[in-house]
């Protein structure tokens, strides 16, 4: 499975599959989608803590690229190009959950149904010791609930660098700024969170 | 002052994101400042707390779920798309023609008998001789495309690039470089899917080329003929072990394939790799509710072999 590290020879691959899809080609797109899905739903299920809402967000992307990759220009990665969209529809997707829940303390999803972020995340893990399982559910809920007081793009910096390990550098172009700008944001981003998990030390 | 820097820099360092030089400033410094180590080792614990909160794989099932819906929605864009441009872009919907000569060839050969009919008419309305031009039927019809015309300047020199079509052929043996880029070729791209048989069939003989088992990984997902998919698979499942996205492939034929045969044969595969985890829940899924009566009892009886772990 190719993840966020795609290595140099599936850009080529990347390339060539480009130019078959930009004449039409839906195999070779598809084939593209299934070189970057697995990533994307990660990323779109980490920040969105939910399947539904994933989902959503894998749907308008690839749809979406599929729809301009004709104006696709090769001015930069293919990579970094669709990381493009799907940012942008994660920032959509915060903005709105934002205003969403500005009184309420609990997430729900599309059906009105509260729904806990952490309940998915337990459960792999289950089993030997229930208590210290616990004590890391309290963690993560605590972890979370610090990650959504961010600002949409503070948590997305946060998130491509801390949870998906992209180069700052890399993490700058997809948001379509400076190195610097996306190094600052890190650095604010950062700041809040210890302010707001001060006590877990 | 130097601390100051240390402080403001100790993050990038757990990230890792330091150039070497300020990496190795940044480093003698820890060595003598204890404070300053102290800050790192609190940067470090901090990382290390955030991480608490996991980032899961997306489960196999979720992919798949994804992927089916994708695959009806680019469906119905496909069909818009095919109108729009037939409508409002002739230029692209020229293009795609030059990778569609069957069509391109029915279009030139209705437009021939357009013409001929028209001048039938010409002649014996009027009696007017018309010029023929000097392009033979056959040869106008292996055009696909006119690429540019351009004319030099101050001369009648005039340059037209177009591209035809023409039947080769090649000869060779399966090591045959050659050869073997047209077989993965014809397994991807062929209409005729008895082609798509035989170059399968002939690809499989060198199931340990990388490009060649990346064709078979693409027959057994997209072909639409079950048959090749079954050979493309059969090939395929003495790498089941060894090779991940092979056994993501299988994986996914066993969930979303359309036919029952694949479907089983699959399951017979997978069944030496029976205790890797994405595997076994994708088993435990079809034994709760799969609809094919056999496909669920033998999933029951895959799981029951399996030791207990925790």
């Amino acid at each position: 499975m190719r993840g966020l590290m795609a290595g140099q020879a599936s850009r080529i691959d990347d390339t060539l599959l480009v130019r078959e899809a930009q004449r039409g080609n839906r195999a070779a797109f598809e084939e593209l989608v299934r070189s970057y899905d697995q990533a994307v739903l990660r990323l779109a299920l980490h920040l969105t803590g939910s399947e539904h809402e994933a989902q959503d967000v894998y749907q308008e992307a690839f749809l979406k690229a599929y729809k301009s990759i004709g104006n696709f220009r090769f001015e930069c990665s293919f990579y970094t190009w669709i990381y493009r969209i799907v940012t942008n529809l994660c920032l959509d997707h915060l903005r709105k959950r934002q205003v969403r829940k500005e009184d309420a303390p609990v997430a729900t999803d599309a059906a009105g149904e509260q729904y806990d972020v952490l309940d998915q995340v337990a459960d792999g893990r289950s089993g030997a010791n229930p208590e210290r399982d616990l004590m890391r559910r309290e963690l993560g809920k605590r972890i979370s609930h610090a990650l959504e007081k961010l600002t949409p793009r503070e948590r997305m910096v946060f998130e491509l660098k801390h949870y998906h390990g992209l180069k700052l550098r890399t993490v700058g172009e997809v948001l379509h700024t400076t190195e610097e700008t996306a190094k600052n944001t890190l650095f604010r981003a950062t700041q809040k969170l210890r302010g707001a998990l001060a006590d877990m030390r | 002052m130097k601390c100051e820097w240390v402080k403001q820099n100790v993050l990038l360092y757990v990230y890792n994101e330091l150039p070497d030089d300020a990496r190795y400033e940044l480093e003698q410094h820890l060595a003598r400042c204890a404070d300053c180590t102290a800050e790192l080792k609190t940067t470090r614990k901090f990382h290390a707390m955030l991480s608490e909160l996991p980032v899961e794989e997306p489960s196999p099932n979720l992919v798949a779920a994804s992927r089916m819906r994708l695959q009806e929605g680019l469906e119905t864009a496909e069909q818009g798309r095919f109108w729009h441009r037939l409508i409002f872009d002739p230029a692209a919907w020229l293009r795609q023609i030059r990778f569609a000569p069957a069509l391109a060839a029915a279009i030139f050969i209705v437009g021939f008998a357009g013409g001929i009919a028209t001048t039938y008419k010409v002649v014996s309305g009027t009696g007017v001789s018309i010029a023929s031009g000097p392009v033979s039927a056959a040869a106008e019809s292996s055009i696909t495309g006119i690429q540019s015309i351009s004319q030099d300047p101050g001369s009648n020199h005039i340059s037209i690039k177009y591209n035809t079509v023409s039947t080769q052929e090649a000869q060779g043996s399966l090591n045959d470089q050659r050869i073997q880029q047209l077989l993965l070729f014809a397994a991807r791209n062929n209409y005729n899917s008895g082609v798509r048989m035989d170059s399968v069939d002939l690809l499989t003989q060198e199931p340990n080329n990388t490009h060649v088992r990346e064709a078979l990984m693409y027959a057994l997902r997209y072909d639409s003929n079950p048959g090749v998919r079954l050979k493309a698979l059969d090939s395929l499942g003495a790498f089941v072990k060894s090779d991940p996205r092979v056994r993501d492939v299988v994986l996914e034929a066993l969930i979303q394939d359309s036919n029952p045969g694949v479907r089983t044969d699959a399951l017979r595969l997978l069944d030496p790799v029976r205790a890797d985890s994405s595997v076994r829940s994708v088993l435990q899924e079809l034994a709760r509710s799969d609809q094919n009566q056999y496909i669920r009892s033998q999933a029951r009886i895959m799981l029951a072999q399996l030791p207990e772990f925790d």
